[in-house]
């Protein structure tokens, strides 16, 4: 179901944009991603994404039983616009549940492509045998990919009040959104 | 292994599939205008509580097989009742996709009856229909759209029965495709498999990777 994983899309100016499974080739592109990420943003991030050696990790230690890396590049080019992880858990217990870590590169936000990934996540997630998929977000900041997630029917399950510190030591809530892969009909 | 197809006259296929108490069980694809008097449809097709055919009435086969390139497939008991069907026809003019004219085929209907199911019906059917070189030239798609997924009757979940969508087509050079399309993109689970023609040029193409996203130039 993984090989050869490709999906083509079209972000808002019409830019054609491919999803792909992140290769080992990809590394500097990484790099270069998550550089052009703010810093406010990175903090957040559960991984010293600036850290060549974790993203080496990451490369290199690919194992899709437990995380699916999806990264969206430009087409024709290698330049890497997007990226989305789908943790999936060890335990049988929690083998239903993934989590979702999303990050888009600003220049290319507010063109729907968010929600390519989005959907591209959740899509996977229903080929793996995913029931439900968890997302975190922190306040006052993550609107933007709140909404996106509401719009595809990611309920707020949970707020964890000043959970998180920011840079300057300011608590902010961490949400907890959960979406229901339904099993039929009546679900809705 | 697997019985051949044999040709009959008119393009007509038909494949012998099982013996079965109530009769031989038969495919027929290529089924022409007129092949469909005196046959019915079996009681697994039709209209259940959570559940309706997309097809209830024979005529609908009838006015498939009698437009242009309409394609019929039936799986038939004894030759007179209908167990499953598969069609295909150009998209409607009021469908996104006819704007690429005759580039553009749909694979229509797929349904076996529930009282014939888990004997890859289905399977054969779709071979049996696109076992055309007139595809090479095609788009074909598929759209899956969850509202018409017989769920109580399969016992499947929404996701493995996306699955088992996509596995029955795979087989033969589907894959899933993103798209805008309202009707597609109004729910997750929703599928458009689309198949790409060997002799589909670079430009047409490109014309179908911008009008899945309602781009048309």
């Amino acid at each position: 179901m993984l090989k050869d994983y490709r999906k083509e899309i079209m972000i808002k100016d019409g830019t054609p944009v491919v999803i792909r499974l992140l290769a080992r080739e990809d590394e500097q592109h990484m790099i270069e991603f998550f550089s052009r990420i703010p810093e406010d943003e990175r903090w957040f991030l559960r991984d010293d994404v600036c850290d060549p050696e974790v993203l080496r990790e990451w490369i290199n230690n690919l194992d899709y039983q437990r995380v699916i890396p999806l990264v969206a590049v430009i087409e024709g080019e290698n330049r890497i616009i997007a990226n989305v992880r789908i943790h999936r858990r060890p335990a049988i217990c929690l083998s239903h549940i993934a989590h979702l870590r999303i990050s888009v590169d600003p220049e290319y936000r507010n063109q729907r492509l968010g929600t390519w990934m989005l959907l591209d996540a959740i899509k996977m997630a229903m080929n793996i045998g995913i029931e439900k998929l968890v997302a975190e977000f922190v306040s006052e900041g993550e609107e933007a990919a709140v909404h996106a997630a509401q719009k595809l029917d990611f309920f707020e399950q949970a707020v964890l009040k000043d959970y998180v510190k920011d840079k300057t030591g300011r608590y902010r809530n961490l949400i907890i959104m959960v979406k229901t892969l339904h099993r039929d009909w009546s679900d809705f | 292994m697997s019985p051949e197809p044999r040709t009959k006259s008119a393009g007509v296929k038909e494949m012998v599939i099982d013996e079965t108490p109530d009769g031989e069980l038969v495919v027929h694809a290529n089924c022409p205008p007129g092949f469909f008097s005196g046959l019915r449809l079996e009681g697994g097709i039709g209209h259940f509580s959570h559940y309706s055919s997309i097809i209830q009435k024979l005529e609908v086969f009838d006015r498939v097989a009698s437009s242009q390139d309409g394609r019929v497939c039936l799986a038939l008991i004894d030759r007179k009742v209908v167990v499953g069907y598969v069609t295909g026809s150009y998209p409607d003019p009021t469908e996104r996709w006819s704007k690429l004219g005759p580039l553009m085929y749909e694979l229509a209907t797929i349904e076996v009856s529930r009282n014939y199911r888990s004997k890859r019906l289905a399977r054969t059917m779709v071979g049996l229909t696109l076992d055309d070189d007139f595809f090479e030239d095609k788009i074909s798609y598929m759209n899956g759209f969850s509202w018409h997924w017989d769920l109580d009757g399969s016992g499947l979940t929404m996701s493995q029965y996306r699955r088992m969508m996509m596995r029955l087509l795979a087989p033969f050079g589907f894959t899933e495709c993103y798209t805008n399309e309202p009707n597609i993109a109004l729910r997750e689970e929703n599928l458009f498999m689309v198949r790409i023609g060997s002799r589909v040029s670079p430009e047409d193409l490109q014309k179908f990777r911008n009008l899945r996203f309602g781009i048309v130039r």
